[in-house]
C-alpha cells in the first residue's frame, strides 16, 4: 500500500542525504549554533552574517563530525552574508543552481546542522521576483520567499530544490516573519567579492538628513511625499564636491525616489560610486536637477 | 489532477484511514481530553504520561464504545504510559522502525487537536535522536516532526508513509513543529514494564 507516498517519501530524505556533506555547524554566537554551506572544497564557508557574533575562535562543526576552527574572511550585512575560512581541506561542494530554475509551487527543503547531523524541513516556494532591495539596502538579485519552517540554528544552511541542488541560503533576518533565501547569483556576486576586499562597497556623500514633507504642489508633481532635508553637509565631502548646501532637500537619487533614509541608502550602493549620478532636489521651494559624486565609504 | 497527484491523494487517504483506525480518545477526569494509540488487540493503549495522569480514566474507542480503563505503567521522563480497557479484537496499530526515519520522510500525525475527534496533518521529519535543538543535551531520543500538533494530539499516533507506527505525538514546541517520542523508546518502556510485572 501506498507506494507512490513511500517514494516520494524515499526522494525526500535521499535528497536531504545528497546536500548533507555540505552542510556545517557554524559556533559563533552564544546561543546555539546556527548552519553554514560549504563554498569551497578548500575551506570557504557561506553562512548568515546575523550568526556570526564574533570575527575569531568560530568552531565549524564537519559533515564527518570532526571540528575544524575558523576566522571571518568578510561579511556584508545589508545581504546577511558572511564568508568564513578555515584550514579544514577537502570539503564536499554542493551542487548550485540558479533561483531561474524555480517556480512558485515547487518542492524545496531548507536543511540545517545546529548539531551533529543534519535537519530538514520541507515547503514550496512561495514567491520568486525580480531584483530586491533588503530593509538593510542591500541588493538580492532574485526575491525568493518559501514557507519552509525555519527550525532553530537553520539560518545560514542551504535551500535545497528537488534534486538536491542548492539555490540559496536560508535566512530568517532579512524579513520579519517570512522564510526568505538569499539567491545563488547573490551568493557568488558577494562572496566573491568578500573575498577579493573583505567587505562590499558602499557609496558615500556626507551629509546628515532627515525625512521632510514636500509642499503639496510638489508632492504630487512627484509621486511622493516626503524628501530628504539636508541638515548638515560636511566640508570637503562629495556632497560639498557636488554643490548640495545645507536645506536642500533631496528627492531622487540615480532615478530612485528618495523620501526617507533607507532610500538613501539603498541608493548608495556600490553601482553609485565613482560617475556623477543624476539627482532632483528641492531648494528655495523650486524643484531642480542636479549632478552628484558619489564617493566611497572607508 | 496528473496520475501522480492522483495517486499521491489516495495513498495519503489510506494511510490517514488506516492509522486514525487504531486511534482512542482519552478522558482523564479533567478538562479536554487526549489521544492515544491501540498497541494490541487485547486492550493494550499506549499513550502520553500527561494525557494518563492519575485519575480515573475512560477511553472512547473507534466503534464508538466508551470503556473506564486502568492505569498499568507510566514514564514521567520519557512522558508515555500503557493503559488497559477490558475488550478483545480490537484494530491495533502496525508498527514501523522509528530508528529507520530519515529528516525529510513523511509522516502523519493524528489526534484530536481541540477536540475535533481523528483529525489529521501531514509533515515530515525534521530529525531523530538526542542530537537535536530543543532538547538541549538530554540523551532523551525524540523525532522532530516538521507538522501542526495541537493540544489534543497528545498521546495519539505518528505514523509513517505507510501507516506504521514510528511515534507516540507528545508536544508542540512552535506552530508547525512538535516531537514524539519514538515507537523504539515506547518498545523499551512496555517491555521494562513487562519485566517488573506491571503488564501481564
Amino acid at each position: 500500500m501506498a507506494e507512490t507516498l513511500r517514494k516520494l517519501s524515499d526522494d525526500l530524505a535521499q535528497t536531504v542525504e545528497a546536500a548533507g556533506p555540505s552542510i556545517v555547524r557554524v559556533a559563533a554566537r552564544r546561543r546555539l549554533p546556527a548552519s553554514g554551506i560549504v563554498w569551497s572544497s578548500d575551506g570557504t564557508i557561506v553562512t548568515a552574517h546575523h550568526v556570526v557574533e564574533r570575527d575569531d575562535s568560530i568552531e565549524i562543526g564537519l559533515p564527518d563530525g570532526g571540528t575544524a576552527t575558523a576566522t571571518l574572511a568578510g561579511r556584508d550585512p545589508t545581504t546577511d552574508i558572511a564568508v568564513l575560512r578555515t584550514s579544514a581541506a577537502g570539503l564536499a561542494e554542493p551542487r548550485w543552481r540558479g533561483a531561474d530554475s524555480l517556480r512558485v509551487g515547487n518542492i524545496v527543503l531548507a536543511l540545517g546542522r545546529p548539531g551533529r547531523s543534519v535537519l530538514a524541513t520541507m515547503g514550496i516556494v512561495s514567491a520568486l521576483g525580480e531584483s530586491w532591495r533588503t530593509p538593510a539596502g542591500g541588493r538580492l538579485d532574485h526575491y525568493l520567499q518559501t514557507d519552509v519552517v525555519m527550525y532553530p540554528g537553520f539560518s545560514g544552511g542551504p535551500l535545497v530544490d528537488s534534486e538536491g541542488s542548492v539555490v540559496g541560503l536560508n535566512t530568517s533576518a532579512l524579513s520579519r516573519g517570512a522564510a526568505l533565501a538569499v539567491p545563488f547569483d547573490t551568493l557568488g556576486r558577494v562572496v566573491e567579492a568578500l573575498l577579493s576586499r573583505g567587505r562590499i562597497r558602499r557609496g558615500y556623500l556626507g551629509v546628515g538628513a532627515q525625512p521632510a514633507r514636500l509642499p503639496d504642489g510638489l508632492a504630487k508633481e512627484l509621486g511622493q511625499e516626503t524628501g530628504l532635508l539636508l541638515v548638515s553637509v560636511e566640508a570637503g565631502s562629495p556632497a560639498e564636491q557636488s554643490g548640495l548646501l545645507m536645506g536642500d532637500t533631496l528627492v531622487t537619487l540615480n532615478g530612485n525616489r528618495i523620501r526617507h533614509l533607507d532610500d538613501l541608502f539603498a541608493a548608495l550602493d556600490e553601482e553609485a560610486i565613482g560617475q556623477p549620478v543624476p539627482a532632483k532636489l528641492v531648494r528655495g521651494g523650486k524643484l531642480q536637477d542636479a549632478a552628484i559624486s558619489v564617493g566611497e565609504r572607508e | 489532477m496528473s496520475l501522480l497527484t492522483n495517486r499521491l491523494d489516495s495513498d495519503l487517504a489510506d494511510v490517514a484511514q488506516k492509522a486514525r483506525g487504531s486511534l482512542v480518545q482519552i478522558h482523564n477526569g479533567g478538562h479536554g481530553a487526549g489521544a492515544g494509540t491501540i498497541w494490541h488487540p487485547d486492550g493494550l493503549i499506549v499513550t502520553n504520561a500527561h494525557v494518563a495522569g492519575n485519575g480515573p480514566l475512560r477511553v472512547a474507542l473507534p466503534d464508538g464504545r466508551s470503556l473506564p480503563a486502568r492505569l498499568l505503567a507510566s514514564d514521567a521522563v520519557n512522558d508515555i504510559a500503557a493503559i488497559a480497557v477490558v475488550a478483545s479484537g480490537l484494530p491495533a496499530v502496525e508498527l514501523g522502525e522509528s530508528r529507520r526515519l530519515r529528516p525529510g520522510n513523511i509522516v502523519l500525525a493524528i489526534g484530536h487537536p481541540w477536540g475535533v475527534f481523528g483529525a489529521t496533518t501531514a509533515g515530515t521529519v525534521v530529525g531523530v535522536g538526542p542530537d537535536l535543538p530543543e532538547v538541549g543535551g538530554s540523551p532523551r531520543e525524540w523525532i522532530a516532526v516538521s507538522l501542526n500538533l495541537r493540544p489534543g494530539n497528545s498521546g495519539g499516533p505518528l505514523v509513517d508513509a505507510d501507516g506504521r507506527l514510528v511515534g507516540i505525538n507528545t508536544v508542540m514546541t512552535g506552530p508547525h513543529a512538535g516531537m514524539a517520542v519514538p515507537v523504539h523508546v515506547a518498545k523499551e518502556f512496555l517491555k521494562e514494564a513487562m519485566a517488573s510485572r506491571k503488564i501481564a
